[in-house]
């Protein structure tokens, strides 16, 4: 099958490799209709996350049809349509018990490296690294799903592929992050960040009674799809703009109830702070660019909560936790508890609340993927979102 | 010393086992160091499974090769012996084992009784705090030396991590019916390099089948 493959720091291939094989009693196979690229998988890209190995596939936004299900899968069938969670949960540990499925101590087969690094493993994830698991991902024409007897969510209305294919991950983890920022109605909510995961979690930042949000990004398109979901957007790059000032002026001063960090550890800063970042990150002595959690920090309302679905992978320096301390907020953060969400999510899609689609600005085949990820890192092309279809050939 | 495995279990019985060997007289013990040419390892695991259940399983030495790694088999030859065979590329070892301690439900222990492999341990299955499963812990002891050579250069993985290794491996059997793998999956090219980490990150030890 093809399959696009990690092969170093800023360089990815699309390759011919063998198709995927049922492994264990849980697993199925599926045949992938549509997968896309996420924010996240941009990390991969520019080496910010250890242990990815030159061959690794990637993705781990996928969805399509039921291949061949395992002994022990009796909820699927060969010719289901499933859309996949990115992360793996065996159903049965203490955490999934708890429904804390991304915390699941089952599902990492190499959960010693995350314990060296972390203290405890969090769960598998697709295609994320070796120390989170080392399974294959989804940018390809086939995967393999362990415990596909627990996380796929099928698909029994006719609904098209890219209305669906985001509860994969981008739509749950805005709307974790909407609920982690634990909104109370008439609430103002803060988002940094536009991309997929920003423009979700301003969505479900309204469904959950958010009465003014915020927007904050640098990029026109994203942030005009902002506005179109009602919030009010500030462009941080303009040289008379203070996120901090401009977050008092639209509080009356008092600051946003909640915040929302979608933007994570490669965050870009136009002041002094983001050059302090690079140079730090060039001497190893730091691993992340935490700008903007550094100012969401400092942003926050007294008793606030700072929801944090943007990735952080390691060391971060210079965080003001005595202001997170001060002012005694709330930090919620963590990958997404992708079970909880998936179902109820598609009750939404499919009563017409929401369509995810609306943030696709790309359509694209497997070989033009290598390609995408450059165009996308360097924000150009005014890319949104990237949906690679895996059996599509690219015209000549 | 933790009084859950006597530190000479070749010389001296075993005493009663504390909690789990975890807390004595409600203070927290910690795990013997390694010293005049032992090596101790020290784990444990909750399991959502009850300990008699549990129990069965560990005690069942015949199913070992399905969760310990590069154990190929396990014979019983006796009322409490059996003979163990140990497979990594294509060397063997084999030792016979012993159990000094059986307590359904709560406590086995064991040591070597010749052979190439020189260990002793014991495991305690007990009710975790609050009713939410069954911590399991496991204490094993190496003698250092040929062994540890033996098991570095055999299992591809320090010895103490195997034990570790092996306890999540039947955790996983016991709460799920399978042990993750992500060997033998598709990718690309891996390179020199690639090929050698595959090693470090212990991706070269096979994963044990499981219920496969």
């Amino acid at each position: 099958m093809k399959a696009v493959c990690w092969m170093g720091k800023s360089k990815v291939e699309t390759l011919t490799v063998e198709d995927p094989q049922l492994l264990n009693p849980h697993d199925a196979i599926i045949k992938i209709t549509r997968t896309a690229i996420c924010g996240s998988d941009l990390h991969l890209y520019d080496g910010f996350i250890p242990t990815m190995e030159s061959g690794d596939i990637l993705g781990h936004e996928f969805m399509g049809i039921v291949e061949e299900a395992g002994k022990e899968v009796t909820n699927l069938r060969r010719g289901d349509r499933v859309v996949v969670p990115f992360t793996i949960a065996c159903g049965n540990c203490l955490f999934c018990k708890k429904k804390i499925w991304a915390a699941c101590d089952n599902s990492n087969p190499n959960a010693h490296l995350m314990e060296a690094a972390y203290g405890y493993s969090g769960s598998g994830l697709f295609g994320y690294s070796h120390m989170m698991g080392g399974y294959a991902g989804g940018q390809a024409q086939y995967a393999r799903v362990p415990f596909a007897n627990v996380g796929p969510l099928k698909i029994e209305n006719d609904l098209p592929d890219e209305k669906v294919l985001f509860l994969s991950d981008i739509f749950p983890t805005g709307y974790m992050a909407a609920e982690n920022a634990q909104i109370q109605p008439g609430d103002t909510v803060a988002v940094w960040g536009c991309g997929p995961v920003g423009q979700f979690a301003i969505a479900s930042a309204f469904m959950l009674g958010a009465a003014r949000v915020i927007a904050i990004d640098r990029l026109p398109e994203r942030l005009e799809m902002a506005r179109s979901l009602g919030a009010i957007t500030v462009d941080y790059s303009e040289e008379d703009v203070s996120v901090l000032t401009a977050l008092k002026d639209l509080t009356g001063g008092i600051g946003p109830d909640a915040c929302i960090d979608a933007v994570g550890l490669e965050a870009h800063s136009a002041q002094l702070q983001g050059t302090y970042d690079k140079i730090k990150v060039a001497l190893l002595m730091e691993t992340d660019r935490p700008s903007v959690l550094r100012q969401a920090i400092q942003a926050i309302r007294k008793g606030g909560t700072l929801s944090v679905p943007g990735v952080y992978g390691g060391l971060l320096d210079k965080v003001p936790f005595g202001a997170a301390f001060g002012k005694g907020i709330t930090m919620k953060m963590g990958q997404t508890n992708m079970h909880n969400y998936m179902k109820p999510l598609l009750e939404r899609i499919e009563n017409g609340q929401i369509d995810p689609s609306y943030i696709i600005s790309h359509r694209i085949t497997l070989d033009q993927a290598p390609e995408m990820y450059k165009v996308w890192r360097d924000k150009k092309e005014n890319v949104t979102k990237i949906v690679i279809d895996p059996w599509a050939e690219t015209a000549a | 010393m933790s009084p859950a495995l006597n530190e000479k279990p070749f010389a001296e019985e075993l005493p009663a086992a504390s909690a789990a060997g975890v807390i004595l007289d409600g203070r927290y013990l910690p795990p013997p160091e390694d010293k005049d040419g032992k090596l101790w390892v020290r784990t444990s695991a909750l399991v959502q499974a009850d300990a008699q259940e549990l129990y069965a399983m560990w005690h069942d030495v015949e199913a070992a090769p399905a969760w310990q790694e590069q154990i190929s088999q396990v014979v019983t030859t006796g009322e409490r012996i059996s003979h163990w065979t140990m497979q990594s590329d294509e060397k063997t070892i084999e030792w016979d084992s012993e159990i000094l301690a059986d307590e359904p439900g709560r406590r086995i222990a064991w040591r070597s009784i010749g052979g190439e492999s020189d260990n002793a341990g014991e495991v305690i299955f007990e009710e975790a705090p609050g009713g939410r499963g069954t911590i399991v812990t496991v204490l094993q002891e190496f003698r250092m030396g040929k062994l540890t050579s033996a098991w570095e250069t055999f299992v591809g993985r320090n010895p103490k991590q195997a034990v570790i290794e092996n306890l999540r491996h039947f955790k996983a059997l016991a709460e799920t019916g399978e042990i993750p793998r992500a060997k033998h999956q598709p990718h690309g090219d891996r390179g020199v390099i690639g090929k050698m980490k595959a090693s470090t990150y212990g991706e070269k030890v096979p994963i044990p089948s499981g219920s496969n």
